[in-house]
């Protein structure tokens, strides 16, 4: 009974660490990025974590309603949020493509990003390509990247908190409107701790990360308290 | 005058007056719709849209310090908190009643539960934006606290209102399981963080952010009366939305420094 209580306990406040993780890899570039004089994805980080998050809850949702899908079972555990790791990887990497096609044969900018001389990844030179006045332009190999492994881990949080409403037994929807509201939560905590726009993984901001996981632990430990209570009444 | 930091527009009223008129008139409402099921869209729609204005209002205080992440951040974490608060509530409860086994009666005070839970969540989250986070606004921990408990009223009280009562035994099957939740989150979300959003600039004023926030609150009453296929609020709240939004454009209008209306261009020099 106790082990039963606290193994989802546990997964709802390592969700919540996530979940704030995950949205400091996500490039965001606000209204700069709209009108691409700044690197990211022209929207706030809220909506895009939230967009990645929730498609990647769905995912999972449908992965473990599928029949002979045991939650308890450890493996299907690990299909589920694998499951949603990748429906949430699929919705970023998709806005980032376009988005980028818009950036390049559209407004006609050259991917270039500001917070490096060389991207890391492809070690390609940055700031010859920056238009003067500007921070850098639509979403560069490193931003991706980055990009994908904040909604990988996006949507591994939302499932994990999904997955363990469902182990203290509450019902399909019940679980999923919580694990809504809580996505928002950690989500939104990230935000405020960014404040504004980042370029993903090498971007000086993203050192500020241990306050966010600190933040969101507390405040998931929190939820967690409530929520195991909760499904006692159940 | 309000806009990214730049201080605040006078007030119209105070914001613990609008705050402490809207709590009072959401829980009045869930009561109601409690007690008189017949007129639960009617009546508890109308008072949970002063849960709405309310939140609206607090938005307007934080959101002008600038929060460096737009407006709808907010609001989106105040229905995130009133969603876990809301839920919380009614299940915490219903856990005493099954377990300690105290007399069905208590389950009477599920509103209070919610509001308490609320207003404890938002406080340690508030406390989590300063510390460690770091938002340098003054009136961050107070107005999470509100925003937390705004979040909450405004979605139980218009699953309540939905549902016909907020005993677990109507509200969970008549407002949770089929996903009426779904729409009272999104819908009072934008109820909360749309007014501000719209209106805020070097011109914002006290007194067309809350009428906007009326409309708003009248809006979403009017969804859900819609979606209740309630024939009599859905026509008292679009009458009302009307009124109220039509004064809006006629404020909008009047604060505008000019409305020209310039004619085209002359195709050729006269």
């Amino acid at each position: 009974m106790v082990i039963g209580l606290l193994i989802p306990f546990v997964e709802i406040t390592l969700a919540g660490a996530i979940i704030n993780a995950s949205v400091h890899f996500v490039p965001v570039g606000g209204a700069p990025a709209a009108m691409a004089t700044s690197t990211g994805i022209g929207t706030g980080t809220t909506q895009l974590a939230a967009g990645a998050g929730f498609t990647g809850l769905m995912a999972a949702a449908t992965m473990a309603a599928q029949n002979g899908i045991d939650i308890f079972n450890p493996l299907h555990w690990i299909i589920i949020l694998l499951s949603g790791a990748v429906g949430s990887m699929i919705m970023l990497g998709l806005t980032m493509l376009i988005g980028q096609l818009i950036y390049v044969f559209g407004v006609g900018v050259v991917p270039a990003a500001d917070k490096c001389e060389r991207d890391p990844i492809t070690g390609d030179y940055q700031k010859s390509y920056i238009t003067p006045g500007t921070t850098g332009h639509a979403i560069p190999t490193v931003c991706f990247i980055s990009g994908l492994i904040g909604a990988a881990l996006g949507g591994i949080g939302g499932a994990l908190a999904y997955v363990a409403l469902k182990q203290l037994g509450f019902s399909s929807e019940v679980a999923g409107i919580m694990a809504v509201g809580f996505f928002f939560m950690n989500a939104v905590l990230a935000s405020y701790n960014i404040g504004g726009t980042i370029e993903g993984f090498h971007d000086p901001k993203f050192k500020k990360i241990p306050n966010g996981i600190v933040a969101s632990f507390v405040a998931s430990l929190l939820t967690g308290i409530i929520v195991v209570v909760m499904s006692l009444g159940i | 005058m309000s806009h990214g930091g730049g201080g605040h527009a006078a007030e119209l009223y105070p914001e613990n007056q609008i705050l402490a008129i809207g709590t009072i008139l959401a829980i009045m409402g869930m009561y109601i719709s409690q007690f008189f099921p017949q007129v639960s869209m009617l009546l508890g729609g109308l008072l949970a849209s002063a849960a709405i204005v309310a939140g609206a209002n607090t938005t307007r205080k934080v959101a002008a310090y600038g929060l460096g992440t737009g407006v709808p951040s907010i609001g989106m974490l105040s229905l995130g908190m009133g969603i876990i608060s809301s839920v919380a509530g009614i299940y915490l409860v219903n856990t005493v009643v099954k377990i300690l086994g105290a007399g069905s009666e208590l389950l009477y005070i599920i509103p209070i539960v919610v509001i308490v839970i609320s207003v404890v969540l938002g406080y340690i989250v508030g406390r989590l934006t300063v510390k460690p986070i770091g938002m340098k606004i003054p009136v961050m921990v107070e107005s999470m606290t509100k925003l937390s408990l705004m979040g909450a009223l405004s979605i139980i009280g218009f699953c309540t209102a939905y549902a016909g009562g907020f005993l677990p035994n109507i509200i969970i099957p008549g407002s949770i399981e089929n996903g009426v939740m779904a729409l009272a989150f999104i819908a009072a979300g934008m109820g909360i963080l749309h007014p501000f959003n719209a209106c805020l600039g070097p011109n914002e004023s006290h007194k067309r952010t809350l009428t906007l926030a009326v409309a708003c609150g009248f809006l979403t009453w009017f969804i859900f009366s819609v979606a209740r296929l309630d024939v009599v609020s859905s026509i008292a709240s679009i009458v009302l939305w009307a009124v109220v939004y039509k004064e809006f454009i006629k404020q909008s209008l009047k604060d505008a420094c000019c409305v020209y209306y310039t004619p085209e261009i002359p195709k050729r020099e006269m």
